[in-house]
């Protein structure tokens, strides 16, 4: 069931090489080989060290929800209201997200369900509650 | 140390102005010369602040026209873009100008359109201001400028137990210092129970949480320490802070913590020789009620973890221990985003001269102010000092 078997991972990530990641389902980050810390989007440098030495890794696709929001007043071109807009943690980093589905709460556990497609084709991941 | 003076202050009331930026900003840099005693021709640069100006009112070029109306065409201008924390930068860089050398007197702030005037409605500027985000891993969520401060906010509930009581608390002590403050968008002042019945914006926000779309310029006359003694109020720069952190927010360290104001502040303090226990009173960036209670711990001013806390007790108020927007802040005094920054110097150097009028606090000699830009991914913290 995972897609690390089938993809071959960018050896430099890109946006492109994420937001088409998001769209097969896959979460992807970059690990520094300098000083271990793992960045939860593409980037040209290590934010920890600036080392440009990285590699591309596949997140988890569970995790835990580290903060979270209810937005009542979306911004032009987001039609909907009240949708919940989540920090996940992963483990070794963290991404943004939408939830979908039942409303959740730190600390509750989450996996990527998807993604949205609202904003003139950027995808952004989408996270559903565990049972 | 002093880096700078600020010899001269203005500010246009912050609110709805049907009045292009040009003009408004006329208004504060007009009445920051007049306060200062001097014309354009003492005047050798503009440290111009406007955020959204292209998005807003299909204006880019603004450095120059602003110069014009004041008088400083020819003059070299430089205009910042910061988010909310532009005209703190602008300011910052004109105290490193004068303090170089390169100039003896400059006028620095800035100006900006928020309201309905401009033409555009809620969504739309929600958008304009969702721009600060990023474009890529966080605006396609939906995310909006006051979803960002609530993750914060929430996750700062989640490990200290803040209340959505002692958020509305600093709502009500900011209208309640903006109701003495005659340039305050909001003269009114509320209660906690209006403020926890009021619709939701993002949670834990309701509109009472949320600071007001304003428009409005200020302007600050900043001269070099060895000229400040020729006018006739001086007031000290004596530390500038100035951090940036990770964009975008969930790759943060720690989110809620604001490390970049941290980091400001520490420089900030440093330079200035002070520490967080002799500053006598802050304007803090409150753009949102729960941004306060941030920012007066990262600044020092308030134990980790009990910013709320202060907030319902009262420690932050006018008449506590440390107070904290005694203009009204954001929240009542409003937010013109490219003026916010110098706006808080402008209420810093009346405080300290002791000419902020029915707001006035009473024997301050040391403030501190805080701009942040975007999800605090910049902030700028600056100390100012009575002159000895
Ligand atoms: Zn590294």
């Amino acid at each position: 069931m995972s897609a690390q078997d089938d993809i071959e991972l960018p050896e430099t990530l890109s946006y492109h090489d994420w937001a088409a990641a998001v769209r097969e389902g896959q979460l992807l980050g970059q690990s520094c080989n300098d000083c271990d810390h793992v960045g939860g989007v593409p980037s040209g440098a290590c934010q920890e060290c600036g080392g440009r030495d990285l590699t591309t890794v596949e997140l988890p696709t569970t995790g835990t929800v580290y903060t979270e929001t209810t937005i009542n007043v979306p911004p032009e071109g987001f039609q909907e209201r009240g949708y919940q807009v989540v920090v996940v943690d992963l483990g070794d980093a963290r991404v943004m997200a939408r939830i979908v589905g039942e409303h959740v709460d730190i600390g509750d556990d989450v996996s990527l369900s998807g993604f949205i497609d609202t904003d003139d084709d950027h995808p952004a991941p989408t996270f559903e509650p565990d049972d | 140390m002093t880096r700078a003076s600020v010899v001269g202050a203005g500010m246009t009331k912050f609110g709805v102005h049907d009045t292009p930026m040009q003009e408004l900003f006329g208004e504060a840099a007009f009445a920051a010369f007049d306060d200062a005693g001097v014309g354009p021709d003492e005047v050798e640069a503009l440290y111009f602040g406007n955020a959204m100006g292209g998005q807003t009112e299909n204006v880019t070029h603004l450095g120059p026209q602003v110069a014009t109306h004041v008088g400083l065409a020819g003059k070299p201008v430089q205009r910042y873009e910061d988010a909310c924390a532009t005209s703190a930068n602008a300011f910052k860089n004109a105290v490193e100008a004068v303090e170089s050398g390169r100039h003896d007197v400059v006028l620095a702030g800035g100006v900006e359109r928020c309201t309905p005037e401009t033409g555009l409605d809620t969504d739309a500027m929600t958008r304009i201001f969702a721009s600060a985000s990023h474009r890529q891993y966080e605006q396609p969520t939906g995310l909006t400028f006051p979803a960002v401060f609530a993750l914060l906010t929430k996750r700062h509930m989640h490990e200290h137990g803040t209340t959505e009581e002692q958020l509305a608390h600093v709502a009500v002590k900011n209208h309640g210092h903006g109701s003495l403050n005659p340039k305050a968008h909001f003269g009114k002042e509320t209660t906690v129970e209006e403020a926890l019945d009021g619709p939701v914006v993002a949670d834990p926000f309701r509109l009472m949480d949320c600071c007001p779309f304003s428009d409005g310029a200020s302007a600050v006359v900043v001269v070099s320490d060895d000229l400040a003694d020729s006018f006739d109020a001086p007031v000290d720069v004596t530390g500038v802070g100035h951090a940036t952190d990770v964009v975008p927010l969930a790759d943060k360290d720690t989110p809620h913590v604001t490390q970049a104001a941290r980091d400001a502040a520490t420089t900030a303090y440093d330079q200035a020789a002070v520490t967080a226990d002799e500053v006598d009173f802050a304007e803090v960036h409150d753009c949102f009620t729960g941004a306060e209670v941030l920012a007066s711990e990262a600044l020092g001013l308030v134990e980790d973890g009990q910013g709320g806390i202060a907030a319902a007790e009262g420690r932050t108020r006018r008449d506590g221990e440390m107070p904290i927007n005694a203009s009204g802040g954001l929240k009542a005094k409003g937010h013109p985003i490219g003026a916010t920054g110098t706006a808080q110097i402008v209420e810093l150097t009346k405080q300290l001269r002791g000419t902020a009028g029915d707001h006035q606090l009473s024997g301050v000699e040391c403030g501190v102010a805080h701009n942040l830009g975007g999800d605090a991914a910049t902030t700028v913290v600056s100390v100012m000092e009575g002159r000895a």
